[in-house]
């Protein structure tokens, strides 16, 4: 807090509290209300009873796939987000503009429309998902790798956009003097650029994990959504729902959003780690 | 302290927008009375057809004009949605367990059973979905546990109505009319239930998703209604239907919802609509639209498109909506049973 702030202080409780009352009511309405009545609902009849729930074997299943496959989909996303940002902030290539403007169209789109174009492409019908199935014996489409596929799609832009800023305001003369002494350009991306980046991919990474473990708009479609096979967690709240078994639904929420809770906490704690040593 | 008054106010004000928002509509006319329809979505074609003929003709009886309203959900969701606070003064649905919830509610609260056809307005029945020339020449239920057929059904979680396709393979197989399987043997029927299902490669979320991925090219055949494949097959669709010689009647159920009738003073308009539906005009229109319809007269001329069923039973072989809804879908329920034994079994 610098001086200026000190001597404004009375007025800047006044014009503080405008805004920030607001804040606090919009956010209990819109997020913490909805999230305690999920929390009420599920523990309504007791532990034990949630407990039950969430490990019937068709529900500790569909947890256990929207896990490993949101997992998948995080190392793929890391990596692949992190090539594609360095990529993006390094190289002057033609049509650089527009393909970082298409990096956010995956947010835009409606993940149904995505389930729908991935059954396009690589439904077993298809030229790519029959070549697939044929040559390879991979069957994407109504199988886990549809799923990944999926799930990458729609959180393709979180790790890009993480670590885009980060890569920008990276300060060049370390490199410099770095292959200036001789050091080749894989030992300096190693050893200057690395060790920069690491928070933010992960950072970028937890947050697309969070947001793929509730997916499914497009999961529901890509899946196959055959009970102890391929139906994800989401799936499942649905399918609970439908059929009036609401503890059902409102606990296996309450686990999802536990896992975004702390996958998110994890996230932000990295972040913090991260701009302190900046 | 401040903090807080803002807070107050801030709520204060919320509330007034919200209220000042909700008093816009304004009151309908004394010539002019709205009905509102809640319905699921296979019979959205035919009423659309037949709303005009009942407007024209409760214009012409009562000089009053009907605006209809008409939503269309999945019936569960749709039922659902009454129950939540959706104000639909008639609700066609697809089964009987979709109405009920609205009873218990205590919506409706007359006996809407009390009717000739017991609230039923259409039926269908569970049947097959085909490839163009029947390859597999599928003919019965047991051809659909034979290896390598690949299924498609919906997710009976989901799907109100995939229930009905679950009921129709574990009650043709209980009552002996399929070949191997000894009649009232639970075991025998269960272990058939899961030699179908282990032949399913696609579980969508409603009954219509189902077909659309059939018509996609997706699987070899698709347990459906007689309804969607006639209508699929209307619209140009090249694969054929397939009527096992055993499978359930499935009825679906239309009501007045007392609560929304008596508020919005609309029982004598949606009493009169109800009993339009059931007219031969309004019964033509549903058998054009691949249902097979209650009035007998109309049934009996539409009967060599809908030919009768060898042995066709309905829910009250298992005693009715409350007891499937334990027995069958319940958690220790045979159809869940059976899926957690086909992906336990080392698959």
């Amino acid at each position: 807090m610098d001086v200026s702030s000190v001597r404004s202080m009375p007025r800047r409780r006044w014009s503080e509290s405008i805004i920030r009352a607001p804040t606090f009511v919009y956010m209990i309405v819109m997020i913490l209300i909805p999230l305690l009545v999920i929390l009420q609902d599920g523990f309504r009849e007791g532990l034990g009873s949630f407990w039950h729930q969430i490990s019937l074997p068709i529900a500790r299943h569909a947890i256990l796939l929207t896990l490993w496959t949101s997992a998948i989909m995080t190392i793929i996303n890391a990596l692949m987000g992190l090539m594609t940002a360095y990529v993006f902030v390094r190289y002057e290539f033609p049509g650089k503009r527009v393909l970082n403007a298409i990096v956010d169209l995956p947010l835009a789109i409606p993940t149904l429309v995505t389930g729908v174009m991935l059954v396009m492409l690589y439904g077993p019908q298809e030229a790519l998902g029959n070549f697939l199935m044929e040559k390879i014996g991979l069957q994407v489409i109504f199988a886990a790798p549809g799923i990944v596929i999926s799930l990458l799609f729609i959180s393709f832009p979180f790790v890009v956009r993480s670590i885009q800023p980060v890569l920008e305001e990276l300060d060049l003369t370390q490199e410099y003097a770095a292959a200036t002494l001789g050091a080749k350009p894989w030992r300096i991306f190693r050893k200057i650029v690395l060790p920069a980046l690491i928070m933010p991919t992960i950072s970028g990474s937890l947050l697309s994990f969070s947001r793929a473990i509730g997916e499914f708009g497009a999961v529901v479609i890509v899946a196959g959504n055959i009970p102890l096979k391929t139906q994800t967690a989401a799936v499942y709240v649905l399918g609970a729902v439908e059929s009036e078994n609401r503890l059902g639904a409102s606990a296996i929420s309450i686990l999802l959003i536990a896992f975004s809770l702390f996958v998110l906490m994890l996230a932000n704690i990295m972040q913090k780690r991260w701009g302190a040593h900046r | 302290m401040i903090k807080f008054r803002w807070m107050t106010a801030f709520v204060v004000l919320f509330v007034l927008v919200t209220s000042a928002c909700s008093n816009g509509g304004g009151a309908p006319q004394d010539d002019e009375i709205k009905l509102i329809l809640g319905a699921y979505t296979t019979p959205r074609e035919a009423y659309s057809q037949i709303i005009p003929l009942f407007q024209a003709k409760w214009l012409a009886e009562t000089g009053q004009t009907v605006i209809f309203e008409e939503s269309y959900l999945g019936s569960g969701a749709q039922s659902r949605a009454v129950v939540d606070g959706f104000e639909a003064d008639v609700v066609a649905l697809s089964l009987e367990a979709d109405v009920n919830r609205i009873q218990d509610a205590g919506l409706i609260s007359h006996d809407w059973k009390a009717g000739t056809y017991r609230g039923i307005i259409t039926t269908s029945i569970v049947s097959f979905a085909v490839r163009e020339g029947n390859p597999l020449g599928v003919q019965d239920w047991a051809d659909l546990a034979e290896s390598g057929i690949d299924i498609l059904t919906p997710n009976p979680n989901t799907s109100g109505g995939a229930m009905w396709n679950i009921l129709a393979i574990y009650g043709a197989s209980l009552r002996g009319q399929i070949s191997d399987v000894p009649a009232d043997n639970p075991e025998a029927a269960a272990r058939f239930l899961r030699s179908i299902l282990s032949n399913v490669s696609v579980m969508d979320k409603a009954a219509r998703d189902s077909i659309l991925n059939f018509e996609k090219g997706i699987g070899d055949l698709a347990i459906t209604y007689e309804n969607e494949v006639l209508v699929g097959r209307k619209s140009g669709q090249k694969y054929e239907l397939v009527i096992p010689s055993s499978t359930i009647l499935i009825e679906n159920p239309i009501a007045i919802v007392d609560a929304s009738v008596d508020k919005h003073d609309t029982r004598e308009a949606a009493e009169a609509f109800v009993e339009f539906l059931y007219t031969q005009q309004a019964q033509e229109i549903f058998a054009q639209h691949g249902l097979r319809v209650v009035n007998p007269d109309v049934a009996a001329a539409n009967e060599s498109q809908y030919p009768a069923v060898p042995d066709l039973f309905t829910v009250e072989y298992f005693g009715g909506w409350d007891e499937i809804m334990i027995d069958i879908f319940g958690e220790n329920g045979v159809y869940t049973q059976a899926i957690l034994q086909i992906q336990g079994g080392g698959e």
